[in-house]
């Protein structure tokens, strides 16, 4: 069996969390160009392998969930989603909750969420004026909250929401740091607020759950498929488990989702003569369908490439890890039980053999033949279920957007940049962009 | 043209149903996501357009197609 090396710079007992958490992007880009396919670094006593090039890449994604563990490697999730929720649940239980998670994210469910994001956007933008200056990081995580509270809750929830509510899910969120994941009940302040979160979280969404199942009203969003879903024994799940969905899906679209909207709206403005063909290719559209179907926003190639290389460049989430359970061999290398593999979708992103000059924004690239080259949104049995929603929730955001406003950069084109302190990339808040009515 | 499907990437998201319903049904499994199943492996020339379109918007790109001239 062939050793696999380890990066250098590991300190007694601690290995390698300080450089990890100081910047996490550049330590593993570091550890693949040192160390090639498998490159190992410890965290704080978590031995972990990162696994880069495609075919590294696609026995990760190939694994057996008995051998790759999910729930082992992100137990930092448990104290955010809940108890007996998704990685916390038993097996069994946690393929049913996933499966019910997907099923509101269901195509025929989607076809109601489209005119849902686009009356959001247009309530948005109703007093912009004529012209302005956002910092649109804060801007997107107010509009994703909006559509994801208004797609998963119904408009019921999202007309009464208050400002308790986003201040608790921003609580929650700020407790997914780099040390979550070497023990998420450590004794931190940051921790302390995302427990006292959960806990009020939770009370306003079982007051809602025991509402609707005291009213005759049929609803039609998430929540009703979370409530209804069933275990394979016939059983519902229970209140803190439905709590548990809705917050585990809101997390997972949220920050992601904003930051692929910010950074797409920055590179937008960046890139004037792209946008220009992307706006014609909208007016095309708009020309026969006033009212942007669900349909006619699943073919806008130009506004999708845009989108794919935003991903590419800009991919919200960086790691995936699995913990290992049974010893498993990849290449001649043992990896034996206890370890957790990893792989660096922003390290994949950058792969030349796949995307030339990978530092260039290029939405003219074409996607490449195999699946576990350009992985925004992983891959395998465990893709995200929120992909389809994602991109349409994106391609509807910026339909409405951009056909009323143009954007402008407001700072050095250079100083826009990814915020490192959380663990979902995402542009360094302020990202202060100027916008402009279009004249028509 | 000749159908086939990766069981292994299919959650169940459903489109191709909607596109080809002749050609493709969706399955509950037991603890997992539902599955495609296909009606028809090799279907007929009048739904082939329909199940080129199942195939492009499948959100996990279960569905590959063999077309005949390839």
């Amino acid at each position: 069996m062939k050793t696999i090396p380890i990066v250098s710079g590991a300190k007694p007992d601690t290995g390698h969390i300080e450089e990890y958490s100081a910047n996490f992007v550049q330590f593993l880009l570091r550890a693949e160009a040192e160390c090639g396919v498998l490159a190992e670094y410890n965290l704080a006593g978590q031995e972990t392998i990162l696994l880069s090039g495609v075919e590294a890449q696609e026995f990760f994604f190939r694994g057996s969930d008995e051998n790759l563990s999910r729930a082992a490697a992100y137990q930092a999730m448990v104290p955010v989603f809940g108890p007996g929720v998704i990685f916390d649940a038993p097996p069994d239980k946690m393929k049913s909750q996933l499966k019910i998670q997907v099923d509101a994210l269901r195509y025929q469910n989607m076809k109601n969420y489209a005119p849902v994001i686009a009356q959001e956007v247009e309530d948005w933008i109703a007093d912009w004026g004529d012209e302005g200056e956002l910092d649109f990081m804060d801007e997107f995580l107010e509009l994703t909250i909006h559509t994801a509270t208004h797609c998963l809750l119904g408009k019921d929830f999202r007309d009464k929401m208050t400002a308790e509510f986003k201040t608790l899910y921003r609580d929650l969120e700020a407790g997914l740091q780099a040390i979550a994941f070497v023990d998420p009940y450590m004794q931190q302040p940051i921790f302390e607020q995302r427990d006292r979160a959960r806990e009020r979280l939770e009370e306003i969404i079982t007051a809602m759950i025991d509402e609707r199942r005291n009213s005759d009203i049929e609803y039609n969003d998430a929540l009703a498929t979370f409530m209804t879903g069933t275990y394979a024994d016939g059983s519902c799940l229970t209140s803190t488990e439905v709590t548990g969905l809705v917050i585990a899906t809101i997390f997972a679209g949220h920050h992601t989702s904003s930051g692929t909207s910010t950074w797409m709206l920055t590179e937008l403005a960046r890139h004037p003569k792209e946008t220009a063909a992307i706006v014609e290719e909208l007016n095309a559209i708009y020309q026969q369908d006033e009212t942007l179907s669900h349909n006619a926003l699943r073919e806008m190639p130009k506004m999708e490439s845009f989108l794919n290389e935003v991903l590419r460049v800009h991919p919200p989430l960086v790691v995936l890890m699995r913990r290992v359970i049974n010893d498993i061999e990849f290449d001649g290398h043992a990896i034996p039980a206890g370890k957790t593999v990893a792989i660096s979708i922003f390290g994949s992103h950058r792969n030349p053999e796949y995307f030339p000059n990978p530092e260039i924004f290029d939405p003219s690239r074409t996607e490449p033949e195999t699946m576990f080259a350009y992985i925004p949104f992983g891959g395998g049995r465990h893709k995200c279920g929120g992909n389809a929603f994602a991109l349409l929730q994106q391609k509807a955001i910026f339909s409405a957007l951009l056909r009323r406003y143009s954007f402008e950069i407001v700072d050095q084109s250079d100083s826009y940049v990814d915020d490192l302190s959380g663990m979902v990339l995402r542009p360094k808040s302020p990202c202060r962009l100027r916008y402009k009515r279009r004249v028509s | 043209m000749k159908i086939r499907v990766d069981l292994d990437l299919c959650q169940g998201h459903s489109v191709c149903i909607d596109e080809a319903p002749e050609v493709f049904s969706v399955e509950d499994q037991l603890d997992d996501y539902p599955k495609v199943k296909v009606l028809n492996f090799q279907p007929s020339a009048e739904l082939q357009n329909q199940v080129r379109l199942a195939a492009r918007y499948c959100p996990n790109k279960v569905i590959t197609l063999i077309e005949d001239n390839e």
